[in-house]
């Protein structure tokens, strides 16, 4: 076994004996410090560029509160791409599960308040089409880009239907409308909600069997299988964790905007994959974490919101931001080059 | 050595073909059939539909005379069917196929232009029918295949809000009839006006639609050009927020970062960014500080616009349902012999409509059109596609930018 995470768990399989191990350890632990201080970097020179309005209290807030959906996502793309897999149906889950939550909350369209249960169904429409995501992939042997991709436009068509041909549904809750801004030591509750996930899903996955085993099948499917570790259902369990990642911050997301359109989140996909591997994940699984991803989202998330400030040209900006992830991908394969003897 | 004889399994090919049979069965086709469509169809031989009389100039809708229907079929493309716009194009197709007795085929597009195409030829190549075709295209550049394909097919087509410039229907034949929108600058210049005459000073902050859709760009030069009579009022910022609530929302909270207080006013180049802006708003300490405008007047900014502390002053008035009924009912014209789309001026094959200015003081006039669709319809039929109100024909295109 190589490259093991400071920040991730201990590893529940391999060969810990190798001669390479101390070397890559120190490269990961080199890595995370230059992923924190591309952040404090981009945070010194924002706040030097715009003295009046990066470095102030109320965009501190806007930060925080713009990255709480990719940080709830984050959590459970990362413990996807960890297996080795990966998850592309976030948007569409996002979308029907913000709309079921909104559509079964007090809402403009009519009855139909179930009040806290509203949220309960949201997730738990996300978790049901994680598990199937799960199911198809493990137990029909379809790759995870494949399956994913398909439920992403099931999931968009269902909030399709759900959305039908009336008029785009309001929340009528004001408490559930505001809840996202309220804050706790000066900080928006939407932030403090992702901040207890992230803090949960880093203890799940470094503590727990279940974390554990998603290292191990994802740094090696064969062995963790041959060691008698049961794959398809830490799997199947793992996506399932993902589609309810997604169905909370589609809640979030409607609850922020106050309505629930058709399609929520469009563009959160994009960003919180650049995340995972900005933040060091490796997209082959079995290496990373999910605090490397959240330092991923406020990297990308500071870096959007400086750009604005700054006064980017959008166009300049789109570009800005792919190089960062180009640059951040070479950055991530450079010690493992010379072992690279194919690239497809 | 032995030999392991190969397994019999069925083709790939035909695995698909027989899962594509059993979603087709099932009703999964790419396009879906409105209620309209079964109304209709080889049985409504002869029957009458309203027609008017066309000397290549004027339109006189009162000298009906009868026209075949029983071989017609409409189609109306749209980007997607969740858009109130969108959905409001459907609604203008249904009611004028259900008016003329024509089935009627709604294509969703999905907000792709490949999906768009290739359902539209999908339809196009079934043939036996002559095809009255709205399409309110995707992209820009989706205008030349679809115009294609409708030469083919020999159907009657018009397009609304997006082709390139310089690809002009009398340049294509008959089957492109003509190319129709709303001014984007009349748009832009309306809604900067009563923004401006509303705060009288200060900064305002513009949201626009995708980079390069042509209809954000041609609202913004319209905003800016107009925001030059108002000296004191100042642009702090334009964002791209792609059409999109949320991102509009987030798009505004980073923007109240940056100016704070300086913002008096958001304009935005559609009701869906607006309906973002505000909900940012409400959760800032700007909350009742800031007016809007926007371009659309959907069903929730008029309840907006209705209430007692409506921060929204100003915005347009065009209806999906009408543009529909208007691109359609040109092409029907044209498919019925009622006029030769070679003999019309330029105006009327690449036209611009008119777009009109709504305020809280005026919005009845305007919503009232909304709850008698039918009657509007009556109205299009009975004076012609370019001299129908709310939206008379005003100039032709392509639309000049300030």
């Amino acid at each position: 076994m190589t490259g093991t995470d400071t920040l991730a768990p201990a590893r529940s399989t391999g060969d810990q004996s190798t001669p390479a191990a101390p070397r890559t350890r120190r490269r990961f632990e080199v890595r995370r410090g230059a992923e924190i201080g591309a952040l404090l970097l981009l945070v010194v020179i924002f706040s030097v560029l715009n003295p009046d309005s990066f470095p102030t209290v109320v965009n501190l807030r806007t930060i925080l509160d713009q990255a709480a959906t990719p940080l709830i996502i984050g959590v459970g793309a990362t413990l996807v791409i960890l297996l080795g897999c990966i998850d592309l149906s976030v948007e569409g889950l996002m979308s029907v599960c913000g709309l079921a939550f909104v559509l079964l909350s007090a809402n403009s369209r009519g009855p139909g308040d179930l009040g806290m249960w509203a949220i309960v169904i949201g997730l738990g429409v996300g978790a049901l089409l994680g598990l199937a995501n799960g199911l198809v992939h493990t137990q029909l042997k379809v790759p995870s880009f494949i399956v994913t991709l398909g439920m992403g436009f099931v999931a968009f068509g269902l909030a399709t239907i759900l959305f039908g041909e009336d008029q785009l549904p309001f929340l009528r809750n004001a408490t559930l409308t505001s809840w996202p801004v309220q804050r706790l030591l000066g900080l928006p509750y939407s932030f403090w909600l992702a901040f207890v996930l992230v803090a949960l899903g880093a203890l799940v996955s470094r503590y727990t069997r279940i974390g554990r085993y998603t290292y191990a099948i994802g740094d090696n499917e064969l062995i963790a299988r041959d060691n008698g570790v049961p794959v398809n259902r830490y799997k199947v369990a793992v996506f399932t964790i993902a589609g309810a990642c997604s169905g909370m911050a589609g809640i979030l997301g409607t609850m922020e905007l106050g309505s629930a359109p058709a399609r929520i989140g469009i563009g959160t996909l994009f960003l919180t994959l650049a995340a995972v591997v900005i933040g060091g994940t490796s997209l082959g699984g079995g290496k990373g974490g999910i605090l490397r991803t959240a330092v991923g989202v406020l990297l990308l998330t500071v870096l959007n919101n400086g750009l604005i400030l700054s006064g980017v040209s959008p166009n300049v900006q789109s570009g800005v931001s792919g190089g960062i992830l180009i640059i951040a991908i070479v950055g991530a394969a450079w010690p493992f080059r010379s072992r690279l003897r194919i690239v497809k | 050595m032995t030999i392991r004889p190969l397994r019999t399994r069925p083709p790939l090919a035909v695995v698909v073909a027989a899962a594509t049979a059993v979603a087709l069965a099932a009703g999964c086709s790419t396009s879906s059939t409105p209620k309209a469509s079964s109304t209709t169809g080889s049985s409504t031989t002869g029957s009458a539909a309203p027609g008017g009389s066309f000397d290549g100039a004027s339109y006189t809708g009162a000298n009906a005379k009868p026209v075949d229907t029983s071989n017609l079929q409409i189609i109306a493309s749209v980007i997607n069917t969740t858009n109130p716009y969108f959905a409001s194009n459907i609604d203008g197709a249904k009611a004028l196929g259900k008016k003329l007795n024509i089935p009627v085929q709604i294509v969703d597009a999905e907000g792709s232009s490949q999906k768009e195409i290739s359902k539209i030829q999908a339809i196009l190549a079934e043939g036996n029918k002559t095809n009255i075709v709205f399409v309110n295209t995707v992209a820009s550049s989706d205008v030349p295949p679809i115009i294609s394909s409708c030469k083919q097919a020999k159907a009657f087509c018009t397009i609304w809000w997006n082709k390139p410039d310089n690809y002009e229907p009398w340049d294509q034949g008959n089957n492109f009839v003509a190319f129709q929108k709303h001014g984007g600058v009349d748009s832009g210049r309306c809604t900067a006006q009563t923004l401006a005459d509303s705060i009288k000073s200060g900064g305002v902050v513009a949201l626009g639609g995708v980079q390069d859709s042509t209809t954000s760009q041609t609202r913004i030069a319209g905003l800016k050009d107009e925001l030059k009579k108002h000296p004191d009022v100042k642009l702090l910022d334009v964002r791209p927020a792609n059409w999109d609530p949320q991102l509009a929302f987030q798009e505004t909270q980073t923007l109240i970062a940056k100016y704070g207080d300086q913002i008096k006013g958001i304009w935005a180049a559609d009701d869906g960014m607006i309906i973002g802006a505000k909900e940012a708003v409400d959760k800032s300490n700007l909350k009742g500080k800031v007016k809007f405008t926007s371009d659309g007047l959907y069903p929730p900014v008029i309840d907006i616009m209705k209430s007692p502390d409506n921060p929204i002053v100003g915005e347009t008035f065009h209806r999906g349902y009408m543009a529909s009924a208007m691109g359609l009912y040109t092409a029907y014209l044209a498919a019925t012999g009622q006029m030769d789309p070679s003999k019309l001026p330029h105006e009327k094959r690449d036209s611009i409509f008119k777009i009109a200015c709504v305020t809280p003081a005026n919005l009845a006039d305007y919503t009232k059109y909304d709850t008698n669709i039918d009657g509007w319809i009556d109205e299009l039929i009975k004076n012609g596609p370019w001299n129908v109100t709310p939206v008379p024909l005003v100039a032709g295109g392509p639309e000049k930018l300030p």
